[in-house]
């Protein structure tokens, strides 16, 4: 994997949210953290194509989001902060399958890799569940499924632990470390940020700190609390 | 975020979903010729049970019926003032019938497959080039999937007001359901947008 941020600025709202960011990511697990409202979820919303920047470059392997979005996001897995935004049908399967339409042509194969994906979350039992029946927790792990389905080459998770109590939380954070592909988390979860290979700390919209876990965690806590 | 399918394995639920919506299509158009109040309970019964084998239970009708309740007593208190009793009753008999027969469907049909039969019936319209049928068959499906979530959205903001001490209004109710039906949009978009 690599990710590359040249000279990138962003607008959103006719306000700029990240300024002069120019950066390469190559790292298995890359940890963001920083004050709500600094930028993180606009950075991570770039990798994926799903903002774009107002000038500047960003490249996931070789492919420049704003060329290439349709193959960038079939490379680049994006969990939402919310899973009610990203849930997009109303029973569990239909959902997972939904993702995997423009993947996979034959059905009873979508529903299998639906079902796979499912399992090796541990909540195959929830696969004809209403997602309106399910509790906050068990969203975030369809959610989940849901990417991971669709087998992508880096998953993007954006504040995922939010939703979760301690339980959940500590088997997603499992699940993270059993996964084979690279991430990227936003997250205010600092002891998950312990686990990254990198973490980077955005404030007021720049990079404000780039470096390893425990330095970049003694910073944040030094200048943003 | 709410939904009108119930899952399950009963008949109804492996009955294919063109089949049910056919049945449905020409039940509802050949009710309009039935002119029997008689005729019509029976046919409201018969949905009933069919919504009792779909695995509903009462409560759960009734909490989809409830919100139809008025509009059934208004438009019952005006035929009855204009045409008589006999007339009022069949009107809201097959009124009934109807919304118990599309909420059964509903309730047995999986969004998926009812978008499948959306793009059959486009495929001619597909081949000759006028339509995209995947593309018209996922708006369905996504008014169809909003539909319930506009209730729970419309309960949410009321009482939002009313644990403020205000009294909810068409306004003060329009203006946030407005714009949160309108960020909902969006970010259904960015979901289908991010998976590519």
């Amino acid at each position: 994997m690599l990710i590359e941020f040249k000279n990138v600025f962003v607008e959103r709202e006719r306000r700029l949210v990240l300024t002069d960011l120019s950066l390469t990511l190559s790292e298995r697990r890359i940890g963001v953290i920083g004050p709500n409202g600094s930028g993180k979820s606009s950075f991570a919303r770039l990798i994926n194509g799903l903002l774009l920047p107002k000038t500047g470059q960003v490249c996931v392997d070789g492919l420049d989001t704003a060329q290439d979005v349709t193959a960038v996001r079939r490379k680049v897995g994006f969990v939402f902060q919310n899973p009610d935004n990203q849930i997009v049908f109303p029973v569990v399967h239909e959902d997972i399958e939904f993702g995997l339409k423009q993947r996979e042509s034959d059905a009873k194969r979508r529903a299998m890799r639906a079902q796979a994906a499912l399992e090796r979350l541990g909540v195959g039992h929830l696969s004809e569940r209403s997602v309106h029946t399910l509790s906050g927790g068990e969203r975030q792990l369809v959610a989940l499924a849901a990417v991971l389905a669709t087998e992508p080459e880096i998953l993007v998770f954006d504040e995922p632990t939010t939703q979760l109590d301690l339980r959940l939380r500590n088997r997603f954070e499992q699940h993270l470390a059993g996964l084979p592909q690279p991430a990227l988390v936003v997250s205010h979860d600092l002891a998950l940020m312990r686990q990254m290979n990198r973490v980077l700390v955005i404030d007021q919209g720049r990079l404000a700190f780039d470096g390893a876990p425990a330095a970049a965690l003694d910073w944040y806590r030094a200048h943003c609390s | 975020m709410g939904s009108l399918y119930l899952p399950g394995h009963t008949w109804l639920h492996l009955a294919p979903a063109g089949l049910k919506l056919g049945i449905l299509a020409l039940g509802s158009a050949a009710l309009m010729w039935v002119h029997s109040p008689g005729l019509l309970l029976v046919a409201c019964m018969l949905v009933c049970l069919s919504a009792h084998w779909a695995g509903a239970s009462l409560r759960h009708v009734w909490q989809q019926l409830r919100p139809l309740v008025w509009l059934l007593l208004v438009l019952g208190g005006l035929s009855v003032w204009s045409q008589g009793v006999l007339q009022a009753l069949e009107m809201v008999l097959r009124l009934l019938t109807l919304v118990l027969a599309a909420l059964v469907v509903s309730m047995t049909t999986p969004l998926t497959q009812m978008m499948q039969v959306v793009v059959w019936l486009l495929g001619p319209f597909q081949w000759l080039g006028w339509v995209n049928a995947d593309k018209v068959a996922l708006a369905f499906g996504l008014t169809l999937r909003l539909i319930p979530e506009l209730g729970v959205q419309w309960q949410d903001i009321r009482e939002a007001q009313l644990a403020r001490g205000l009294v909810p209004s068409p306004l003060t109710m329009g203006v946030p359901m407005l714009l949160r039906t309108l960020r909902r949009a969006d970010e259904i978009a960015e979901a289908i947008d991010a998976r590519g």
